[in-house]
């Protein structure tokens, strides 16, 4: 479990982002095609693309047990409006090895999405490159993506387009925060809702409390515990140190928003300062002396107790322990998020947009004999009556306008929460992701959502305790406590710990070594009398030099630039 | 347990010169096929897997074909031998697998010979049962077990000790670093000297009778008895088994050091596996796996022909 560090790391980040939002992917209920032409968006041109039968062969890397051959309701209602039947293959087994199998014996089928394994493709020139395709006949994928569009090129080297990204939604938006600076409702209830924005009211809160009630149903108070499990040392313990000084995850590293300079992130002098902070926590026995010698377990099974006063966690990691804790009433000892720096000079950047990522999907072959058909179709896919018929269905079959507002028929919701398979496979809804789409939160022309996770849903989850200490500070969400979207930039190399590291760098290696040197110095520093705290941390600091990460944070560097440049636009043919 | 096993007397074979080879080949036809799916497996598994130590010699793709890959020498190995950490892990290694050897060979045969002393037939089965049992627990229960028993909260052994007044505060046994090795030893001893003693107690029960019998008549007790007949009776299994179990001391698999392992005793925690898992294959370095694994093999096989010489030269007991 331990053996893929740089993987793990990475989809922690992601599974956080995720996280950070209410409910799960939306991929199980979409709409359909609203018949209010009236309210499409520009560029829809629907009229002028051939509605002849055409049958389209695709393969797909992921079996589809829902896949009913176009005979569900928004399949016929696709074929219909398109005259396009899809025949897909979906891989049995290792999709890689038959993505392989196909670049190689040249038999293509018109589409494919190959998930990650695009090379073998590419090398074999099986793929079209789209940017003339999108350019001149597909409007509202252009559209969607605005000056996004050069995060679909694909490298320096090749800045051909080779895949709508079908996986990752565009403007996906955050709908509540889930941490890292937790703080059980009673705490701040009991305090009459103290400021809460640095590091010292969280501490002083945390102190104020621990010292009334020295005990919690009769075992002894814990002010704050912290994780330092394998890599969850990362979510609770080391992440937390960029959150804290106002830098958005970037994983290990902290880009220079100016220069693309990438430095390990705890070389910043910031960050020293917070790890002083804990360091002093510490001292005055706040911290939790188990803190980092526990495992997930045993973490978990102390929070359900009820009597960690404060986590320095994301919420997927105390999810458990929070819904036992709900279980038993005890509502009170759940947590609540704050958007804690070091000191006010910082704003915490939890919601630093990253901008689209581009990513997997689908692309077209050379195989396709009409490619301006398919990518036309691709494009209806992406315009708003394609977006709302692939997350809603069909307007008086599966949802109609209640007061403006979009809702599922009473028994198609039915079917949604009781039987997602049967919703999938007769309504075909959430089957039809092809094309690119609009993440959650992107409103269309009626001002309803294109996806069916929306605010409401959060609000409902929250329970009266929440509400109420949320109203105590003035807010409806946790998140209208952090620092928004619109008060930072869009970083322009999106998310560093997304950009692909070639195998053969040294980076992996330096990483791992940096990795081990980092998760032992960094615990002993917290533990260290605080006299010997910088001692300890220059000693790590000196460590990660002799482990070569000058020569990675270079090599880093240059991968940011160049991923800079080519979303940028600076590459082109 | 119950079986006798009696050490196997040399099969009384002719010294045959190599001329007559064939002749017994064809005479014993039906002892080499009998063998044959045997030798066959072993090879198939056990030898042919070793051209895959081509890797380490070069600089392995996946998805390419041998012919494509890039050959560079002992690249890897020499990247190995100038990591200060592999020193460190094989440090840890070795450390922790003498200390498992030398506990775990001694109080198995110790409790095995008292087992044996027992009276009450149903008394002696039991007490093996009970005492095997925690070999077939998982390392993953049995470190749970051990950090909620070593836990400064409520756990057992701190409160012992605060209940007998030895200690004032909790001990954070977990965070010493150079108590680890020993955590591991004894936890891996709790778990196995039940299951590990059943060998000896085999052995034991295969000492003839008539010579305790006869000790008895000569007026020996009880202790001159498992001094002069019972440990004797066994030694020959004992040197077998210790000198197996040294050319198996460097790989003593990770899940014991994983499972009981944080961050603050990593330097002493961390084994040569997972090193080999951590810097090999956790970042698809087929190759700097490959190269750790063979110096393992090499140091394995220098260990045992080491040990196999020492007790030939000494004891006249040997594996080979």
């Amino acid at each position: 479990m331990k053996k893929k560090f740089s993987k793990a790391a990475g989809s922690l980040v992601i599974a956080s982002l995720l996280a950070s939002v209410i409910g799960c992917s939306n991929s199980g209920t979409s709409n359909d095609p609203a018949n209010n032409t009236g309210n499409s968006t520009g560029g829809n041109n629907t009229g002028a693309v051939s509605t002849e039968p055409m049958t389209l062969t695709a393969f797909f890397p992921d079996p589809n047990t829902t896949w009913n051959n176009m005979q569900d309701d928004v399949g016929k209602y696709i074929t219909e409006k398109t005259g396009i039947t899809l025949k897909p293959e979906f891989a049995v087994g290792d999709p890689e090895q038959k993505i392989n199998l196909i670049a190689a014996s040249g038999e293509y089928p018109d589409l494919i999405s190959p998930k990650g394994t695009s090379g073998a493709l590419i090398d074999a020139g099986a793929l079209l490159d789209l940017t003339d395709l999108i350019e001149e006949h597909a409007p509202n994928i252009k559209a969607m993506l605005g000056d996004q569009i050069n995060r679909l090129r694909y490298s320096n080297e090749d800045p051909s387009i080779y895949f709508i990204p079908s996986l990752e939604a565009i403007d996906q938006y955050y709908f509540d925060a889930g941490g890292p600076f937790n703080l059980q409702h009673e705490v701040v209830k009991e305090l009459g809702y103290p400021k809460m924005r640095t590091l010292k009211d969280y501490e002083n809160a945390i102190k104020a409390y621990k010292e009334k009630h020295p005990t919690i149903d009769g075992q002894p108070t814990i002010g704050l515990s912290l994780l330092a499990d394998d890599w969850r040392i990362m979510i609770s313990t080391t992440n937390p140190a960029f959150w804290a000084t106002g830098a958005p995850d970037d994983g290990e590293f902290y880009i220079d928003p100016e220069t693309y300079e990438a430095i390990l992130h705890y070389k910043r002098p910031e960050e020293r300062e917070y790890f002083r902070w804990l360091n002093h926590m510490n001292d005055i026995g706040l911290l939790d002396k188990e803190s980092f010698v526990q495992k997930y377990d045993q973490y978990k099974a102390k929070i359900a107790s009820g009597r960690v006063l404060a986590t320095i966690d994301q919420q997927w990691e105390i999810d458990e322990p929070e819904a036992t804790l709900k279980a038993a009433g005890k509502h009170e000892r759940t947590y609540g998020h704050y958007p804690i720096t070091l000191d006010e000079t910082y704003k915490a950047a939890n919601f630093q947009q990253t901008g689209f990522n581009g990513g997997w999907g689908l692309g077209i072959t050379t195989a396709a004999e009409d490619p301006v058909r398919i990518i036309k179709f691709l494009d209806w896919l992406a315009s708003e009556e394609g977006q709302i018929l692939i997350n809603w269905g069909i307007e008086g079959k599966h949802y109609e306008y209640v007061d403006g507002k979009r809702v599922f028929l009473p028994e198609i919701q039915d079917i949604r929460v009781n039987d997602n398979n049967r919703f999938k496979k007769e309504f075909g809804i959430g089957n039809y992701n092809l094309s690119l789409r609009y993440g959650d939160g992107v409103k269309d022309s009626t001002g309803n959502y294109y996806t069916t996770n929306n605010p409401e849903q959060v609000l409902e989850a929250y329970s009266d305790v929440e509400k109420e200490v949320l109203a105590g500070y003035g807010a409806t969400y946790w998140k209208d406590l952090f620092p928004q979207e619109d008060e930072f930039e869009v970083k322009p190399w999106g998310a560093a710990w997304n950009i692909p590291v070639p195998t053969d760098s040294v980076i992996p290696v330096t990483q791992q070594k940096a990795n081990d040197i980092v998760r032992k110095r960094i615990p002993e520093a917290i533990l260290a009398k605080p006299a010997d705290f910088d001692k300890v941390y220059d000693t790590m600091l000196a460590e990660l030099d002799k482990a070569g990460v000058k020569k990675m944070e270079e090599e880093y560097t240059e991968l940011v630039r160049a991923r800079v440049e080519l979303w940028s636009g600076q590459v082109t043919k | 347990m119950e079986t006798i096993t009696q050490p196997s007397k040399p099969v009384d074979v002719k010294k045959i010169k190599s001329r007559r080879f064939w002749k017994t080949a064809v005479q014993q036809r039906y002892l080499y096929l009998m063998s044959l799916p045997f030798v066959i497996w072993v090879f198939v598994f056990n030898y042919i897997p070793i051209w895959g130590w081509t890797m380490a010699f070069q600089k392995y793709k996946p998805a390419k074909t041998f012919f494509e890959q890039e050959w560079v020498g002992f690249k890897y190995f020499q990247e190995l031998l100038a990591d200060e950490r592999f020193y460190l892990v094989l440090r840890n290694t070795l450390a922790m697998s003498f200390l498992g050897l030398l506990v775990g060979f001694t109080v198995p045969i110790l409790f095995a010979v008292l087992i044996n002393e027992l009276k009450g037939r149903f008394f002696k089965r039991s007490l093996q049962t009970i005492s095997y049992l925690p070999h077939f627990v998982s390392w993953v229960v049995v470190a749970g077990i051990v950090y909620k028993m070593l836990s400064t909260e409520s756990g057992g052994i701190n409160d012992l000790l605060l209940w007998l007044g030895v200690i004032d505060t909790p001990i954070q046994f977990m965070a010493k670093e150079t108590w680890f090795w020993g955590i591991v030893t004894v936890s891996d001893l709790w778990k196995e000297m039940g299951w590990n003693s059943i060998i000896f107690l085999a052995a034991i029960t295969g000492i003839d009778p008539e010579q305790f019998e006869a000790a008895k008549v000569d007026g020996a007790g009880r202790w001159r008895q498992i001094w002069h007949i019972t440990l004797p009776g066994i030694r020959s299994v004992i040197i077998v088994l210790l000198i197996l179990s040294i050319g198996n001391l460097i790989s003593i698999g990770f899940e014991k050091q994983m499972l009981l392992g944080n961050p603050l005793v990593v330097d002493y925690a961390e084994v040569l596996d997972l090193y080999a898992l951590n810097y090999g294959i956790g970042l698809n370095r087929f190759s700097f796996g490959t190269a750790v694994g063979i110096f393992n093999s090499f140091v394995s096989i220098i260990l045992l022909f080491t040990a196999n010489g020492i007790f030939k030269r000494y004891s006249k007991e040997s594996v080979m």
